[in-house]
């Protein structure tokens, strides 16, 4: 690690259960807000391709305090033993984490960073807590939308292998064929009085965002295109109409680039841009 | 359980000692040598657990990451696979002092396995037990199937999205365990998920009056591959090898 930054191994919780660590730079100038970054699915604290150690050791070395920990029962944190269900559980081991920085170090004003999953975990915890200031989300789960469907349909359709994956009865073509269809149906459907059942998860994300908006909390959000999930740069936008975004939101698309960041170029850049958001939020704080 | 770093300013080392959870017949230690790469990420659940288990025995356990790896410094464009052996004598020492006995078991994965043959063959008075899982027993047999992974024209490959630098893989294309397995110097156990082509070659060595031995044991899971994981991300662990390798251990 860089000579400017240090970096500590900690322990956390009521139980001292959650492992994390710590990365400081030597002189961290005052009233920054703290970083937090979470899992991504099952895999410990170190990401993908190492992505959230060359994070932290970059935010550290920008002056900012980071902590990357583990969830329980994952990486090296123990399970909880209070029989919370998983994602209960997520959200009361981000509270401990938050409480530990603010009690140890003095932090209250916290930025969440999260990648799937854990830009998931970000959104649905950060309105809760009046400490989190802002969220950078890579690929979070937002609805699909008509128009990502047929972007998804185009692209597969320029591929030579996505031909072949046809011929070969191997295609996803076909399902997400099926999938815009489904999708229109379900647009009819809305039309009717009563509303269709899987609308209630569009509309409980629409909420999550809408409370963020409201209590003030600025968003960067980052979409890979290779991740099937959002194949266009403002599907956020016409997925979740609801939601007064305005300056609240940073859209960022990252063309060509895979779900978990694997070229290192994307890496770099990435991390470029979250400093620069990063370093505007503290600035305007 | 003890997340902590040691090792020198330049070069420190992140590790998790697992204290042993059981008072047996004398202090025994057991330090594990972790894959490289996508390999390590998805293998961390599994060597987790065998830790776990290895206290659970009565070892008192260290993992650790590898400079410019995991959680400890420096970058992996900095690393090199005398280096890494350095780290593992290191932990080995670190161990020592923290449980205060000197007889060690290695205990290692993949390229990690490597790593701890040959770290067992130079310090034989300091190993006295060593597990080889699906270790990297050729270079040239594992650098094809990396090879074929990789993206990028430079010297620098990347596998996986973890650089592989010209110098780690000349280090990695020199790896020849054979001579090593043929001629072991302490109690070793090879245990062979995926069998490949090469591993007919390797005789079993019996134990001998003050010699080392080799076991091959040919070890089916419900889930194998757990080092390699990249679609499914399940997290899947291999408890059936973890159990024979405690057993073996015990």
């Amino acid at each position: 690690m860089s000579r400017k930054i240090s970096e500590q191994a900690v322990l956390m919780g009521s139980r001292n259960a959650l492992v994390g660590i710590l990365a400081r730079a030597a002189v961290e100038p005052a009233g920054r807000p703290a970083i937090v970054i979470l899992n991504t699915g099952i895999i410990h604290r170190v990401g993908y391709h190492r992505m959230s150690v060359s994070m932290s050791r970059a935010l550290a070395t920008a002056g900012y305090s980071v902590l990357r920990f583990d969830f329980s029962g994952i990486g090296d944190s123990d399970p909880r033993d209070d029989g919370l269900p998983p994602l209960e559980s997520s959200m009361a081991d981000i509270r401990d984490a938050l409480d530990w920085l603010e009690r140890d170090h003095l932090a209250s004003r916290v930025i969440l960073i999260g990648l799937c999953s854990g830009a998931d975990h970000a959104v649905l915890y950060g309105h809760t807590d009046a400490r989190v200031v802002g969220l950078v989300l890579m690929d979070p789960s937002i609805p699909t939308t008509a128009r990502h469907y047929l972007h998804y349909i185009a692209l597969r359709l320029m591929e030579v292998r996505s031909w072949f994956r046809v011929l070969t009865g191997r295609s996803r073509l076909i399902r997400m064929s099926m999938r815009l269809a489904l999708y229109i149906v379900r647009l009819e459907w809305k039309s009717r009085p009563k509303p269709a059942a899987n609308l209630a998860s569009r509309q409980t994300i629409e909420q999550y965002y809408r409370n963020s908006v409201d209590r003030g909390i600025a968003m960067l959000a980052v979409f890979t295109q290779e991740s099937t999930r959002q194949t266009y740069r403002e599907q956020m936008l016409d997925a979740l109409p609801n939601v007064p975004f305005g300056d609240r939101l940073q859209l960022e698309f990252f063309p060509g680039s895979d779900h978990t960041f694997s070229i290192e170029a994307d890496r770099a850049k990435l991390t470029r841009l979250i400093l620069e958001w990063v370093g505007g939020l503290s600035q305007a704080a | 359980m003890t997340p902590f770093y040691f090792g020198s300013g330049a070069r420190r080392l992140f590790g998790i000692y697992e204290p042993a959870a059981v008072a047996g017949t004398g202090t025994r230690l057991a330090v594990i040598c972790q894959p490289w790469g996508a390999e390590y990420v998805f293998a961390h659940r599994t060597l987790r657990l065998l830790a776990i288990r290895l206290a659970a025995a009565g070892f008192h356990t260290l993992r650790f990451d590898y400079f410019g790896t995991g959680d400890s410094a420096g970058d992996m464009t900095d690393a090199d696979l005398p280096g890494w052996e350095a780290d593992t004598e290191q932990a080995m020492e670190e161990l020592r002092e923290i449980a205060g006995a000197s007889r060690i078991a290695l205990i290692g994965m993949r390229l990690g396995a490597t790593i701890a043959a040959r770290v067992a063959a130079r310090r034989p008075r300091d190993v006295d037990a060593l597990v080889l899982w699906d270790p990297i027993i050729s270079g040239t047999d594992f650098l094809p199937g990396v090879a074929a992974a990789a993206t990028g024209a430079e010297q620098t490959i990347v596998v996986h999205g973890f650089p592989l630098t010209a110098r780690m893989q000349c280090d990695v294309r020199a790896i020849e365990l054979g001579p090593l397995l043929a001629a072991p110097t302490t109690r070793s156990l090879l245990a062979i998920t995926e069998r490949r082509p090469l591993h007919a070659s390797l005789p079993e060595v019996p134990a001998g009056p003050g010699e080392g031995s080799l076991a091959i044991e040919f070890i089916t899971d419900v889930c194998p591959w757990i080092w390699f994981d990249p679609t499914e991300n399940v997290g899947a662990v291999p408890v059936g090898v973890i159990q024979r390798i405690v057993r073996w251990l015990e």
